[in-house]
């Protein structure tokens, strides 16, 4: 890739969207479109990662995500292991740590991880080498799913500058939602937000504006509407009373959908959607419907991200490794 | 029996001076026979220079965790005990959250023969208020207290169920002993790992909510009222909870409660990058929870400063946040952290870590104080403020190190303690650092 003389430097994890700098966001975003140009071609591949080892580490299910990584590791030419967590060590009672020494006397160079519990990713990178990528970690931060849906509004805007985003449904259990939000006030956009009462914490970010109503939230005006996926299980701990409520109230049903689709607004989901739930069918056949745009950019985006990742055991000079 | 002490110009503290008062301690047959402000040296007498030192009675802490029986691998009584020597405290009471839990007078005894024969101090225990800590039946309370045990407490988790509560403390107002109460309400903590507010929002770490404890210190303090019971409530981590102790207290309701020092020391902010050494339940709050709990403790609404001393292996310490165990160590480093950020910062003075450390805490469970003052038992600290201790592995005698502290040098050095007359510890004398 073709790089700019003032390239931020390299970091060896990427985390969070916190503490990426704008700069670093903006690196990130303009190296995922020449690599999007290449899956045009008939050979889909770069040599950027040839010889290099990436781990995919997922302790949670996980078929989208997984395969967005997995695919941009390949079309980077790196060597890809994919490593089942839940049918292995942790059931033998090894602990996280005991599984990144193994690891890394592998001698992996990049780890991709997936956890239920936040903050393991930044457990992992404090404790190797390797560059640690978090592919998802509790509620708390999902960063390559914030970059690919930047990199998917930045296709469809002139300036980020000034947009509004509405961010609908369950804020207080989605690392989504805090890692998008964050990742939008960056840039500038309008971040607000619409859900049930006990979905939307009222200690979130305080740049995130929350609406009382749908009709409050169509006044205002979004230019996206990101949709989060529900649970449908956190009915049972009473955070909403039915779905059927839950879509009627919080939900893209056939009524809003008419006046999105006459205003134009795009819609996003981190996908897999819930078809009656977050959305109505219709929904998904909508031309501003950037659903299956976001699936390919995080393809884009995350190759851009592994190529600008440096593992601190890459950085060695070759001579000084015995 | 060793010949007589003389422990020569050290300063006093005293339960009633902020700053203590200079007087040499002549210590025979493990008494204190003299406080006096020049005691002649004879040649009898060993002395011992104090200048510049402290001298501060036996620190007392009712509420640690000695993890015997059942999980020796995080700590044992012995070492436990070691580690409260350590750090200048010469009597615990130990809670009987352990495997099997202490919930029968048989298991009482068996704790109190291993203290007896292990703990280099006196090591006390609670007994359960249910069987198993599992909030339905009653346990032996009286069986339990006939075989020594001081308290009774399911702590680690509250007795969830009204009804067995109110009963349980009916139950045990005839042997006059206090109901420890650890206040949590689990169907509003429901997993949660930490202080629910921005911080956890920001982590995506669950939450816990302050209105779980509130709600459960209301609750238990008024079936204490009603049924005319002495509760003592734990680990008070949120200053509306203390207000509602505040406000009992006032109306005459008897309660007593506790505040530990890491309560005072850190809020929910510290838990930084998911530190699992600021993991505890209650949780650690806000800055704002911190300074009114400091001003509760100056004001008297704390009987007790109490560390909840509660040791882990590094292997569950090391699991993912959430999953990881509530608990800190604290024992060999409570008066430490007390006096760097408290007492040397002109926070409190020595009279509040003397009333609320050393003499309550043996008020409430009706043991002797050990007051420097002629007659008392000859138990106490010389403590040298001149110096800094590092809180390092080594330093730690407790079996585990999840301490907040680790690896951070404090002001002060615990350089004696003194029990029974006897020099129990003595760090000069093991040439640890100057």
């Amino acid at each position: 890739m073709s790089a700019d003389t003032n390239n931020p430097p390299p970091r060896k994890d990427l985390l969070d969207i916190d503490s990426l700098s704008i700069e670093e966001i903006q690196f990130i975003l303009s190296n995922a479109a020449p690599f999007k140009e290449v899956f045009t071609r008939s050979v889909k591949k770069v040599p950027a990662l040839k010889g290099k080892t990436v781990l995919n580490l997922f302790y949670e299910p996980s078929t989208r995500t997984r395969s967005s990584f997995e695919i941009a590791e390949k079309r980077l030419s790196a060597d890809v292991i994919n490593f089942a967590v839940s049918q292995s060590s942790v059931v033998k009672g090894e602990s996280i740590l005991d599984t990144i020494d193994t690891l890394q006397a592998m001698k992996v160079d990049y780890i991709v991880v997936r956890h239920g519990a936040s903050g393991v990713p930044n457990m992992i990178a404090n404790h190797t080498k390797a560059s640690v990528i978090n592919a998802g970690d509790g509620f708390h931060a999902h960063p390559t799913q914030a970059l690919l849906d930047a990199f998917t509004i930045g296709e469809e805007v002139d300036d980020f500058k000034g947009k509004k985003i509405l961010i609908m449904g369950d804020v207080m259990h989605s690392r989504v939602a805090r890692s998008v939000s964050t990742i939008c006030n960056k840039l500038g956009m309008e971040v607000g937000c619409f859900g049930p009462g006990t979905l939307v914490p009222d200690f979130r970010h305080n740049f995130i504006q929350s609406f009382k109503n749908y009709e409050e939230a169509e006044e205002w005006g979004a230019d996206v509407i990101y949709l989060l996926r529900l649970q449908l299980e956190r009915q049972k701990s009473n955070f909403f009373p039915t779905i059927r409520e839950y879509h009627q109230q919080y939900g893209i049903n056939n009524d809003r959908f008419k006046r999105i689709r006459e205003k134009g607004t795009m819609i996003m989901h981190p996908g897999p959607v819930n078809r009656g739930v977050e959305l109505c069918d219709s929904v998904m056949s909508y031309e501003r419907c950037l659903i299956n745009q976001q699936v390919e950019n995080g393809i884009a985006t995350r190759m851009s991200i592994l190529f600008w990742l440096q593992p601190e055991i890459a950085s060695l000079p070759e001579e000084l490794e015995s | 029996m060793s010949k007589a002490r003389l422990f020569k110009n050290g300063s006093i503290a005293t339960e009633t001076d902020a700053k203590p008062i200079k007087a040499d301690v002549l210590v025979e047959k493990g008494i204190i026979q003299a406080v006096d402000q020049n005691i002649p040296v004879t040649d009898q007498l060993e002395v011992i220079d104090c200048t510049d030192k402290i001298i501060i009675p036996g620190l007392f802490d009712i509420h640690v965790h000695l993890r015997e029986p059942g999980q020796e691998g995080k700590e044992t009584i012995e070492t436990g005990s070691r580690a409260a020597l350590n750090g200048g405290i010469t009597g615990v009471v130990a809670m009987p959250n352990t495997d099997p839990a202490i919930d029968s007078g048989g298991l009482v005894r068996y704790v109190l023969s291993i203290a007896k024969e292990k703990a280099v101090i006196p090591v006390h225990t609670t007994g359960c208020i249910t069987k198993g800590r599992a909030g339905k039946e009653l346990a032996e309370i009286a069986d339990m207290v006939e075989n020594g045990a001081l308290m009774i407490s399911d702590d680690g988790s509250p007795v969830d169920d009204p009804y067995v509560f109110r009963r349980a403390l009916e139950y045990a107002r005839n042997y006059d002993l206090p109901v420890a109460c650890h206040c949590e309400t689990m169907t509003l903590t429901a997993g949660g790992a930490m202080n629910e507010g921005e911080v956890s929002y920001t982590l995506g770490v669950p939450g816990v909510p302050s209105i779980s404890e509130e709600l459960c210190i209301d609750r238990d303090i008024r079936i204490a009222q009603y049924v005319g019971a002495h509760v003592h409530i734990q680990h008070v981590s949120s200053a509306k909870g203390m207000e509602i102790i505040r406000r009992f207290k006032n109306e005459g309701v008897k309660v007593t409660c506790e505040v530990s020092p890491h309560h005072l020391i850190f809020n929910e902010t510290d838990v930084g990058d998911y530190d699992t050494n600021f993991k505890m339940s209650p949780p650690l709050r806000t800055a704002e929870d911190n300074a009114l709990l400091l001003e509760g403790l100056k004001e008297g609404v704390f009987d007790v400063l109490a560390t909840d001393h509660a040791p882990h292996t590094p292997f569950e310490k090391g699991k993912p946040f959430a999953e990881a165990p509530n608990g800190i160590i604290a024992l060999d480093s409570a008066l430490l952290s007390l006096y760097d950020r408290f007492i040397k910062t002109g926070a409190f003075g020595w009279d509040v870590l003397v009333k609320r450390y050393s003499a309550e805490p043996r008020r409430i469970i009706k043991h002797d104080l050990v007051n420097i003052e002629k007659g008392n038992a000859a138990e106490f600290i010389v403590f040298d403020p001149n110096v800094s201790t590092t809180i390092t592995e080594e330093f730690l005698e407790s079996k585990s190190i999840n301490t907040p502290h680790i690896n951070e040098t404090l002001s002060g050095s615990v350089e004696k303690v003194i029990l029974a007359g006897e020099i129990k510890l003595d760090r000069l004398a093991e040439g640890a650092e100057a």
